[in-house]
């Protein structure tokens, strides 16, 4: 059964419900949405291959999921959707993980033809989540298109405040959304799921890719948002990326189960596995997307009359 | 009303069996197994059923809309455990079947069907935390290995829950395996439950994981001829309408559990064939929520970090 909101704790944290029987709510000047469908038929999977240039996709692709995060003001929009997450599988191009039967398979005697299949069937991608500005009437014209945004993360020394977040303040919202799952033909789990829940103070977000081969390593790509509301709709939002990865072997060596069954939820394991990348970032959202439209004249004409200058134009 | 018919009963309301019943229950059903053919012959008219996965309510809408057994004769093509709430009953109700009326329904092996695999996919936890013991696992787990790895319609449809092998061109070759073990980690017996078609692949294909084979349309063709088959039924990969065919009308996937893991939202189907063999697909939907017996209860608050 779904989770549901208390419609008076909405109402203290001023916060409402989004009208026409849409799945989430508007607090502090943020809309946030979450769509929960299921998987594509095959004709959508034929047509994501061919848009993906790729011939294989995940057993379970939940194509019209998707979860939007749009501080309205601002034209700001924070979405996590699989299209662009598999995007991301397709670049990043990861070589194929062998499974412990491979060992026993190499003597095998092989067919006459035989291809072998090279692509990365883990699916395992870098994604963090995609963002764009768009055009709306604060925002003006001045800004040429979606994905040209004007958002700029900026490296801090900042982290996410975990014990704030622990503390049990009311939650308005919360919901866990698939983007795709598969099964590694029985051998594993490749996951990417994302959470959110919204408080009266922000809300916050885990993206996750999940990945165990059984017998042989686990992935987890961990991307972590929290968005303090701030006064006149102003926000602060820290994006942390965290990157982990180990071997069933390496594991093992250090005393621990080295069995699949004893992996199968990842935030119970999670500390098991050493961290291999790390950052923080950090963005305001509220003000600088209009600061940066009005000073385009400005901007302008700093750079007319410097050309001019340049061109040696008496002024 | 012997104690089988009442035990019948009882799992249809999804109630598992005590253990004792259970480890009885399977000495009967080793009995009858263990004279079964590795490439079973089965009579038409007969209805063909995929994948199941422990989806106890799912599978009682399957047998609403193809009929009660002993009425319909059908033939599972394997994995009835893991993934879903009821492995336990789902086997136990489809064992319990088997042992009553042995002529008009089969069960063939599914790669789930297997000590390694279903303890990391959750047949082996639900008996542990069912019964307080791993007892009745080890007895559906000893009941696999008896389990016949293939079937043959009216020497005209091969059945098996993955696909063919590359060690294996005739059926008489299948006849011969040794199936009363664990299944292997590769060779023809594996490659039997395990392997898939393929459309990018003409021959035969290697996973990229370095194990698992995929198989063309020209393996499907050959395998067909020379064993004078019109098309092979197979189950093993989750489709969203329910049966897909390939290569043709070569090859027809059969897929059984609805709403997969009770969120993907596809159909089922199941293949009737009638004394002809004149092919019907049926395909349903996943039981409604209501009838799941299973309480519906507001989640709490998930202060996940």
């Amino acid at each position: 059964m779904e989770w549901e909101s208390d419609d008076k704790e909405l109402k203290a944290a001023g916060a409402e419900p989004l009208p026409g029987g849409r799945r989430g709510l508007r607090i502090h000047g943020w809309e946030i949405e979450c769509r929960k469908l299921f998987i594509l038929n095959s004709l959508h999977l034929q047509r994501w291959e061919k848009e993906l240039q790729t011939t294989h996709l995940p057993e379970m692709v939940f194509g019209d999921n998707c979860l939007v995060l749009k501080h309205v003001n601002s034209g700001t929009k924070f979405f996590f959707n699989a299209f662009d997450a598999l995007v991301s599988w397709k670049h990043e191009a990861l070589p194929p993980v062998e499974v412990p039967a491979a060992a026993k398979w190499k003597f095998r005697s092989k067919p006459l033809q035989q291809v072998v299949l090279d692509y990365d069937y883990t699916f395992t991608t870098p994604y963090c989540g995609s963002e764009t500005v768009e055009s709306n009437v604060e925002c003006g014209s001045a800004i040429p298109e979606e994905g040209s945004s004007c958002i700029q993360w900026e490296d801090c020394k900042e982290k996410i405040d975990l014990v704030a977040l622990a503390s049990k303040e009311p939650i308005l919202f919360y919901d866990e959304i698939i983007l795709y799952e598969d099964e590694l033909a029985d051998n594993g789990i490749s996951l990417l799921t994302v959470k959110v829940r919204v408080m009266p103070s922000g809300w916050f977000l885990l993206l996750r890719f999940w990945l165990r081969v059984d017998g042989v390593l686990m992935r987890l790509r961990d991307t972590r948002l929290h968005c303090l509301f701030g006064e006149h709709n102003k926000s602060s939002i820290l994006r942390e990326s965290c990157w982990r990865e180990t071997t069933f072997q390496a594991l093992s060596s250090k005393g621990y189960p080295s069995d699949a069954a004893a992996y199968s939820d990842p935030s119970i394991i999670a500390d098991r596995l050493p961290i291999v990348m790390q950052k923080t970032q950090k963005l305001h959202v509220g003000v600088s997307c209009k600061q940066y439209v009005k000073d385009i004249p400005l901007m302008l004409l700093h750079i007319v009359i410097q050309a001019l200058l340049l061109t040696g134009f008496p002024l | 009303m012997s104690d089988l018919d009442r035990q019948i009963e009882q799992l249809k309301r999804c109630e598992p069996l005590k253990e004792s019943e259970v480890k009885a229950l399977c000495m009967k059903a080793m009995e009858i197994l263990v004279e079964e053919s590795n490439v079973q012959r089965v009579d038409a008219p007969v209805t063909i059923c995929g994948d199941i996965h422990g989806q106890f309510y799912d599978m009682k809408e399957l047998f609403k809309v193809g009929g009660d057994c002993p009425k319909t004769n059908y033939l599972f093509l394997g994995d009835f455990v893991d993934r879903g709430f009821y492995s336990v009953e789902t086997f136990l109700l489809l064992l319990a079947l088997k042992v009553r009326y042995p002529d008009r329904i089969t069960l063939i092996r599914g790669n789930h069907e297997s000590r390694q695999i279903t303890q990391v996919y959750g047949f082996y936890d639900e008996c542990l935390r069912k019964y307080g013991s791993v007892n009745v696992w080890r007895y559906c787990t000893d009941i696999f290995d008896y389990l016949s790895l293939s079937a043959l319609i009216e020497n005209k449809i091969f059945s098996v829950h993955g696909g063919l092998s590359p060690t294996i061109s005739t059926l008489d070759q299948i006849r011969t395996i040794d199936r009363k073990q664990e299944v292997p980690h590769e060779g023809a017996m594996c490659d039997l439950l395990w392997s898939d078609p393929e459309d990018i692949v003409d021959g035969w294909g290697l996973s990229p994981r370095g194990a698992g084979f995929l198989f063309g349309g020209s393996v499907v063709t050959s395998f067909n001829h020379t064993n004078n088959i019109d098309y092979i039924c197979r189950a093993h990969q989750l489709v969203m309408e329910g049966y897909k065919w390939m290569f043709n009308n070569q090859i027809v996937t059969v897929w059984s559990a609805p709403n997969y893991c009770y969120r993907c939202g596809n159909v089922a189907a199941i293949l009737e064939l009638d004394e002809n063999l004149t092919k019907q697909f049926r395909v349903f939907e996943a039981a409604p929520q209501e009838s799941r017996g299973a309480p519906a209860k507001k989640p709490p608050p998930d202060y996940f970090l």
